[in-house]
């Protein structure tokens, strides 16, 4: 336990916050650089100060996801939680320094009211690390980064509210006046307001470029159906283009399913396997295996919404087992879906089926890339399902949001 | 009574600068923080503005397109599928009075064109002076059709063998390209066939195939085959093509 001497509590909290500060603007940095609409690496790392780099899906998908910020249906990608972390941090930094500055004369009400605060981040961080594992299943470095700063934050702010107790006989502590600490209190909600209000009254106007992003020239495919994917109360007409395998996919659904969008879409699903097994507009497969598992969608009927979040839920493996070759590939299928199912995938009006969805896809010389969502006719911009989705809907789809 | 306390006076100026020092780094790391908020979304807002110097590009999806699609096949494709009556209107064809006035060129250059397509394609064959397709022609047609992948078009050119008269071999070589059509038609429920398929018939008058042809896939590959019987047939292939 350091004595009242010590100058540990500040210089940790200055640390801390240093960190925090750090790792709170590389996440909203990697944020605001989204709003050119553009593709940006992402900061995702535990070494402060460390580069983007594209290497980075954890990041990328608490950025996509609903928790990370706040106001998405009135902001594009809406405020970021970050943002109240920088502003929170540079008050700490701020208050740490003036500890500092007092050394061992620090008044009492400063380190409880230190002490106090301090724990705020490691609040907020506990509930944000919650939902990273229990909802995303995945924990971003840079997140970390700021849970780390926290959990340092606290311990200094435990250390000062300690070390406020005690006082050294040479060197009594200064007195504050009992106003101070509301007024502490007032500067730290404001300064964690403050970068926040600066990015919501400078971002740009996208709804512009919402609607740039082409139309279908084919609306229904030819000689075929698409799978449709049951929802409980399906209101707006949504085609989706969409890979089993694919991880964006993937992630793409479960957004769809955290924001409580997915149940008021009438989904039209178009398979799109990237994999040059039955994929001729790819040179090699970036999902090997997704042919297979595409058509097993296919052979879902009724039940193919199920089919499909079960290749969600099962990616990691499915994909391994499609390395692997089809024979794996076929075994896990018939394991969880039974005979049935492998001799319809097996069936040549089924790889029919799945050359009519890719032609439809060349018909409407859609992009190479998934997933890919049109409401009704119109395209939503790749950003737009990501960043920006609640704004987007909001603005093209308002019905589905309410 | 106690003697009251009096601070030592180095430690009284602390006090000022404490607050000071706090109040100054304050406004430095948030009002650094708020400029950077500011400079970072002004910055995406201009970038949002401004078209990239250079967009990423963005493969599109489309059928297929191969190394053999060269003008002058995609010539002869397309006057099949178009001026031959396909694409939408009846169905007729091409006889070889028309592949000679669209084509323009030789017999062996005409076969040269198809060259590529032998891993792509295969040679159903029938018996002297029949039309009728056997199980195996069946078979390898059904294998070829549903092989379709990103092309858009199936080929189809009928033979007749070099042996017998003109008009009769035109004949013949017509109801051969039309046993191919219709067992498509049936085994592949497909409304828009017709605007997939492009049919040539041709008699012993043009692009008639040497022994060399033997050697591709055919629905006969256990049977002796010479120039006579590989042009008993009908060459059936999708072709990797973009019009």
């Amino acid at each position: 336990m350091p004595g009242p001497k010590s100058k540990l509590p500040a210089i940790l909290s200055l640390v801390a916050a240093l960190l925090g500060l750090l790792f709170a603007s590389n996440s909203t940095l990697d944020y605001a650089k989204h709003l050119d609409r553009r593709l940006h690496d992402v900061h995702c790392s535990f070494i402060p100060g460390a580069p983007a780099t594209s290497e980075a899906e954890a990041c990328r998908v608490a950025m996509y996801s609903p928790y990370s910020a706040f106001f998405k249906e009135r902001y594009w990608g809406g405020i970021p939680i970050s943002l109240f972390a920088l502003g929170a941090f540079a008050f700490y930094a701020a208050f740490a320094v003036y500890l500092l500055v007092y050394g061992s004369r620090a008044p009492k009400r400063a380190l409880r009211f230190f002490g106090v605060v301090s724990v705020a981040p490691l609040v907020v961080s506990l509930i944000m690390f919650t939902i990273s594992v229990t909802r995303l299943g995945t924990v971003c470095k840079t997140c970390v980064g700021i849970y780390i700063s926290s959990i340092l934050l606290a311990v200094a702010g435990v250390m000062a509210l300690l070390s406020s107790a005690e006082e050294a006989q040479d060197e009594p502590r200064a007195v504050v006046g009992p106003a101070l600490p509301l007024i502490w209190l007032v500067a730290l909600g404001a300064t964690a307001l403050m970068p926040a209000l600066v990015y919501a009254s400078s971002v740009p106007d996208e709804r512009p470029y919402l609607t740039k992003c082409g139309e279908l020239k084919v609306p229904k495919i030819k000689n075929d159906e698409f799978v449709k994917v049951t929802t409980s109360r399906p209101i707006q007409p949504t085609l989706l283009f969409e890979d089993p395998l694919c991880p964006t996919c993937k992630a793409f659904h479960e957004r769809m399913v955290a924001e409580n969008i997915i149940e008021k879409l009438d989904i039209d699903l178009a398979l799109f396997p990237l994999d040059n097994e039955c994929n001729w507009m790819l040179d090699q497969a970036l999902h090997p295996g997704a042919c297979i598992v595409s058509k097993a969608v296919l052979c879902g009927g009724v039940q193919a919404r199920a089919v499909l979040e079960w290749a969600y839920e099962e990616q990691e493996y499915l994909a391994r087992a499609g390395k692997q070759g089809p024979n794996v590939l076929r075994a896990a299928i018939k394991q969880r879906w039974g005979d049935v199912m492998l001799k319809c995938v097996d069936d040549r009006k089924t790889e029919t089926r799945l050359n009519n969805h890719l032609h439809y896809a060349s018909d409407n010389n859609i992009p190479v890339s998934t997933p890919q969502m049109y409401l009704g006719t119109r395209r939503v911009c790749d950003e737009d399902t990501d960043l920006g989705l609640r704004f987007t809907l909001g603005q093209l789809a308002p019905e589905v949001l309410k | 009574m106690t003697q009251p306390f009096n601070p030592p006076p180095v430690a009284a100026s602390k006090v000022p600068a404490a607050g000071l020092a706090g109040l100054a780094s304050g406004a430095v790391f948030v009002l650094g923080s708020l400029l950077a908020v500011r400079l970072w979304v002004s910055g995406a807002a201009e970038r949002l503005t401004t078209p990239e110097a250079e967009k990423p590009k963005v493969a599109v999806a489309d059928q297929s397109e191969v190394g053999y699609c060269t003008p002058q096949f995609k010539q002869v494709l397309e006057r099949v599928l178009h001026s031959c009556g396909l694409g939408g209107e009846t169905r007729r064809g091409c006889q070889p009075a028309d592949v000679k006035t669209f084509a323009s060129i030789s017999d062996e250059d005409f076969n040269a064109l198809f060259t590529p397509l032998k891993d792509r394609g295969a040679v159903v064959m029938f018996d002297e002076g029949e039309d009728k397709l056997d199980e195996q022609a069946k078979k390898l047609l059904e294998d070829k059709w549903f092989a379709r992948r990103g092309a858009r078009y199936f080929f189809v050119v009928a033979r007749a063998s070099k042996t017998g008269n003109q008009a009769k071999n035109r004949a013949l070589s017509h109801r051969r390209a039309n046993s191919v059509m219709f067992h498509l038609n049936e085994v592949a429920s497909d409304p828009e066939i017709e605007s997939k398929v492009g049919l040539l018939w041709l008699g012993n008058e043009f692009a008639q195939l040497s022994k060399d042809y033997c050697s591709w896939p055919n629905s006969r590959g256990d049977l002796k085959c010479d120039e006579e019987a590989i042009n008993r047939s009908a060459f059936v292939s999708w072709v990797d093509c973009r019009l």
